[in-house]
């Protein structure tokens, strides 16, 4: 127990040594920190930045609601004689056919989308239009925050009827409310009857630059070139009561809609299925990548950084042989000496790793505000830096602080 | 009959320069009892500075066999060897080798660190060390801020302050005017009185003079090892 009490005593002494040598040579010090706090800075901003890209494609993914397929028509790129389903084509029989004959099915909402012209009085926006029904709102999780969304009675009208998103309001109405408002959208004039709730954006992606309008409406008044049937649309999305059921009905919808278009065996299906698990997890694993090389890049300026300490700490060593030699002749033990440069290396990079880390933090902090991209920093990343920056300073002051201790005594009294 | 404090029997030390083996230390057998004051003598060259190296433990002899306090050192491992250059050894060195930019009190306390002492007892033990040299109202001033008498006292108290049995003093004087010399030599004596050993490498005669004991070097051999017939005494200025 003495033996404990005395190594962490003689730490300290060390900690106290460090600390007068480098406010000895503060200027140089500083500089040597400065490599290392820029090795923790950009390690720490990409780890952020990293985990702010997951957070947004999470959130992303979110939006899109959960336990849900998307059905999409897949034009057949491959060889053979053309066939009426290599175009690619799902129309909304497909849709009522999955929600009648596949199992754990809750809603089905079919879309068209097209890009429209809006036009408010003095304003006009270009933006996204999705052709839905009410069951749209359903499975996408998506409501009017001010006034109403679709009904059955706008869809079987074909009503003139649009619901917006936010940045639609923001550019043709600005603060003002657009409820009850009138817009042509392609020269055809609607009514404003809600408000899309707001999603935000993620990864530069506004989720409410959109409009929704009824399906029957899109497809009679606005879209420009004719489909090939009189109910195709763009795309299906497919609710499913859980995620077991998802995960069935994935397959189930797959061979349903190959019985219906008779894709021969062997022949690639014409459409394609997706779940929001699986998009999850590619866009997880897109972003994983992304973070391991920004990591890696920032690591080079690291280790930098930490060849920065060892040369620093190999002048240091050659500088203060007499120094060691007289320490030594003063009763040092070699592992006292070594210690003594450890620790110096230890102090400068934790020192240049509590900078870099405050300033991750800051950066971190304006990255957030301007570029309204979440970087967190939490307590996990801090302790990560500092114990990067602790671990730098053991390898890269090792060498120089084990070739210092095993100076002898005598020839390093006498070096001048 | 007690048994010498340092005892060196057939001590070489070789050395080799450009191909060829120099013998600084020669087949050297030595004997220095507890309480002695011993000037060794010898011109530049001579091996009295690398006789005086192993028997400090700062150098590790070729051949031949040294006991300190009756321990042999050759079996001794470098740990085990600075804790004897710490407990049993004070060096006083002729630049005086003072940390730059560091307190005189901070600079007597360095041996105290490796003796494993708290910072509050380092402080007392080396303010009362600095007292004893004359030194009480420079505890705080850095070595530049001292005279060459006064730097080298600071060394005194430092070789001092682990309370060591012997004191080797490397040329003390060689950076000194004659008056601080005299002033070194008589704080020597005073110690000597006190009880402590002291083996003074010198080339100076007439700092031999304040020894009890004079032993000559020449070419890594004692040619001469006799009592100092007419020794001075010198009143210590403290």
């Amino acid at each position: 127990m003495p033996n404990i009490l005395g190594s962490l005593a003689g730490w300290g002494v060390n900690v106290a040594i460090a600390m007068t040598a480098l406010r000895t040579n503060l200027m140089r010090s500083i500089l040597t920190t400065l490599g290392v706090m820029i090795g923790v800075f950009s390690v720490i901003l990409a780890v952020a930045v990293g985990n702010g890209a997951q957070v947004s494609v999470t959130q992303q993914i979110a939006t899109l609601g959960s336990n849900m397929a998307i059905v999409v028509p897949q034009p057949d790129s491959g060889s053979g004689p053309p066939r009426p389903t290599d175009r690619g084509r799902l129309t909304e029989r497909d849709g009522r056919a999955i929600l009648r004959q596949v199992s754990g099915v809750s809603a089905v909402a079919p879309q068209i989308r097209s890009s429209v012209q809006l036009v408010a009085p003095g304003r006009s926006a270009t933006t996204q239009a999705t052709g839905a029904t009410p069951e749209y709102g359903v499975v996408s999780n998506v409501t009017a925050s001010e006034g109403r969304f679709l009904t059955e009675g706008d869809v079987s009208a074909a009503a003139r009827v649009v619901v917006i998103g936010q940045t639609v309001s923001d550019k043709l109405f600005a603060d003002a409310n657009p409820v009850g408002e009138t817009v042509r959208i392609n020269r055809v004039p609607f009514t404003v009857i809600g408000l899309l709730e707001s999603k935000g954006s993620n990864l530069g992606n506004d989720n409410d630059d959109q409009i929704v309008v009824p399906i029957t409406t899109l497809r009679q008044r606005l879209l420009t070139t004719a489909t090939q049937g009189p109910d195709d649309v763009t795309l299906l999305f497919v609710g499913f009561d859980d995620e077991e059921a998802l995960l069935a009905g994935q397959v189930e919808i797959k061979r349903l809609l190959r019985d219906r278009y008779r894709v021969p065996k062997g022949r690639i299906n014409p459409f394609t299925v997706r779940t929001t698990t699986e998009i999850a997890e590619t866009t997880g694993q897109v972003t994983q990548i992304f973070q391991a090389v920004l990591v890696a890049i920032a690591s080079i300026s690291l280790l930098v950084g930490g060849i920065g300490i060892m040369n620093i700490m190999l002048v240091s060593v050659t500088e203060r042989t007499r120094e060691i030699g007289l320490r030594m002749a003063l009763g040092a033990k070699r592992s006292d000496i070594r210690n003594q440069f450890l620790v110096e290396a230890a102090v400068l990079c934790v020192i240049g790793g509590a900078i870099g880390l405050i300033l991750a933090m800051v950066a971190a902090a304006i990255f957030q505000q301007l570029a309204d991209f979440p970087a967190p920093i939490g307590i996990d990343t801090a302790l990560m830096a500092v114990a990067f920056s602790a671990v730098i300073g053991l390898v890269f002051g090792g060498y120089p602080a084990i070739r210092a201790s095993r100076l002898s005594p005598i020839e390093a009294l006498r070096s001048e | 009959m007690t048994i010498p404090l340092l005892e060196t029997h057939d001590l070489v030390k070789d050395y080799e320069i450009g191909g060829e083996v120099v013998h600084a230390c020669n087949h050297v057998s030595l004997s220095i009892a507890r309480g002695e004051f011993v000037a060794i003598m010898g011109a530049s060259g001579s091996g009295k500075s690398t006789f005086m190296n192993m028997i400090g433990c700062l150098d590790v002899p070729s051949s031949g066999t040294l006991l300190l306090d009756g321990v042999d050192t050759k079996t001794l491992d470098s740990d085990a060897l600075a804790e004897i250059r710490n407990r049993k050894i004070g060096f006083v060195f002729q630049q005086f080798n003072l940390l730059a930019r560091t307190s005189a009190l901070d600079n007597v306390a360095v041996p105290l660190i490796y003796a494993g002492l708290g910072y509050a007892e380092r402080r007392e033990r080396a303010k009362a060390k600095l007292e004893e040299m004359g030194l009480g109202n420079r505890l705080e001033n850095t070595p530049a801020k001292l005279s060459g008498g006064q730097q080298q006292r600071v060394a005194i108290a430092r070789a001092l302050v682990t309370g060591p049995l012997m004191l080797l003093a490397d040329e003390p004087t060689g950076a000194l005017d004659t008056q601080t010399s005299l002033d070194i030599m008589g704080i020597f004596q005073k110690l000597n009185d006190d009880g402590i050993t002291l083996v003074v490498v010198t080339h100076e005669p007439d700092i031999a003079e304040y020894a009890a004991r004079r032993v000559v070097f020449r070419d890594g051999k004692v040619i001469e090892d006799a009592a100092v017939k007419s020794r001075r005494r010198a009143t210590a200025h403290a």
